[in-house]
């Protein structure tokens, strides 16, 4: 990497280079996929089976281009949304990670699940004899997931980025004597995830035994476990600076004290700032660690990047996160 | 729940720290049976040894504040989160006249201990 670059000029270059490389990766995938389902064409039924319904059987029927049409239409706009997204706001790695993870999980997902049902189905005269989807989708399902998480785990964090800047003037503090050792630590947590959970299982088991589609016992395990990671975190403001940590210590947030521009408090509506609830990329690439309504801590963080997260007493957390990075500046 | 401690007042660190969870608790910004942090995390983050978290703990547990459970860690009592407001009030009043006759916090304290004897 050029040493004459600033930071903020690596960490632009840094995000591009992510954008692009998984554009271009996941456009590849998709492109792959079809390329093989489409050798096979001659081998393959006419029409193929394209959906299997209650109790496993095909129940719905397409032609080899609409399959592929369904593949490239549906994964090749997901990938350039996702891509875009990491281009213009991966400020954070956090918001890297994320977007790469998708591309790579929606584009191989989507790739075995077309390819996968018609791999079944080589070598038949009439798609009504195509035997269970079961396997494909588990497939599908849980082969995407471990590259997704290895892209997603080389993606280069953020470059350090210390700032002397004095925090602003206004902005809350709480007041700290000399040598006084202060820490703030609060649980943002939610009860939505327990209620949700509920329906999620029975859902899955219904679906299960209904359809006899027992991948679904797997997505369904795997939901609980994400609503179990993504709905409970540890706040905690300190010397070190601000630490978000789910209650099983990963994910984990950290905004070092010399990062910090400055904290203070703000609003927030999950739905309208966010889209949604969980640890969520916002507007500006502003990372969300958003489970209600309402008042919520903001830290703006150098380099343009910014976390959100609804917290009781965020007062207190922007005063002392703001006491704190004063006093690391002025080397009391 | 903020933690403040200062390290150049004569009360030792973990009485203060005593001191600071149970305010907290009064004021509920703990509420009963919420999880404390771990005693690892807060001395790391106090920059004091985990000892004296771990005795400040017991301090609490053994006036029934909290409990302490082997791998749950610290959790506030039932009930000790009981509603403080009237209490917070008539202390805002002693301090309030306390300051009006120009008593130092300590002699506001022995008046407040001597209270209690009788």
């Amino acid at each position: 990497m050029n040493a004459n670059l600033t930071a903020d000029q690596r960490m632009r270059r840094r995000r591009h280079v992510t954008g692009a490389v998984t554009t271009v990766g996941g456009l590849l995938v998709l492109l792959i996929a079809a390329a093989v389902a489409w050798s096979w064409r001659a081998e393959l039924p006419d029409p193929v089976a394209s959906h299997w319904g209650k109790g496993g059987q095909p129940d719905a029927f397409s032609s080899l281009n609409g399959m592929l049409g369904v593949l490239l239409g549906l994964g090749g706009p997901l990938v350039l949304i996702f891509g875009l997204v990491t281009w213009a706001l991966g400020r954070s790695s956090v918001t890297r990670r994320i977007g790469v993870a998708a591309t790579v999980y929606l584009s191989l997902f989507l790739s075995i699940v077309v390819v996968g049902s018609l791999y079944i189905q080589r070598g038949l005269s009439d798609a009504r004899e195509a035997g269970s989807v079961n396997g494909v989708a588990l497939l599908a399902f849980l082969a995407s997931l471990v590259p997704a998480g290895i892209a997603s785990a080389l993606i280069p964090g953020d470059v350090r980025q210390p700032t002397t800047a004095p925090v602003p003037a206004d902005a809350p503090r709480v007041r700290l004597v000399d040598g006084e050792r202060a820490v703030w630590i609060n649980r943002a947590s939610t009860r939505v995830a327990f209620y949700l959970a509920v329906p999620v299982v029975l859902v899955g088991v219904a679906l299960a035994v209904w359809a006899r589609a027992w991948p679904v016992l797997v997505v369904d395990a795997f939901v609980i476990g994400m609503l179990v990671i993504l709905t409970t975190f540890v706040v905690r403001v300190d010397r070190t600076g601000l630490t978000v940590r789910s209650a099983i210590g990963w994910p984990r947030y950290r905004v070092p004290l010399d990062e910090v521009v400055q904290a203070s408090v703000t609003q927030v509506s999950p739905l309208k700032d966010f889209g949604g609830w969980g640890w969520r990329v916002g507007r500006d690439g502003r990372v969300g660690v958003v489970l209600r309504t309402g008042e919520a801590l903001l830290v703006e963080r150098t380099g343009g990047r910014s976390i959100v997260v609804t917290v009781d007493e965020p007062a207190k957390a922007a005063g002392l996160l703001n006491a704190l990075a004063d006093r690391a500046r002025t080397g009391a | 729940m903020l933690l403040r401690l200062d390290p150049s007042a004569e009360e030792p660190l973990f009485a203060q720290l005593v001191a600071q969870v149970r305010l907290a608790i009064a004021r509920g910004q703990v509420r009963d049976r919420e999880r404390l942090p771990a005693a690892r995390e807060l001395a790391e983050s106090l920059d004091v040894n985990v000892h004296t978290v771990l005795r400040a703990y017991q301090e609490l547990r053994d006036d029934g504040l909290i409990e302490l459970r082997r791998g749950r860690g610290a959790v506030v009592a039932t009930g000790a989160g009981r509603d403080h407001k009237v209490l917070l009030k008539a202390i805002d009043a002693v301090v309030h006249e306390a300051r009006a006759l120009g008593l130092s916090p300590q002699a506001t304290a022995a008046l407040l201990k001597e209270a209690f004897r009788t």
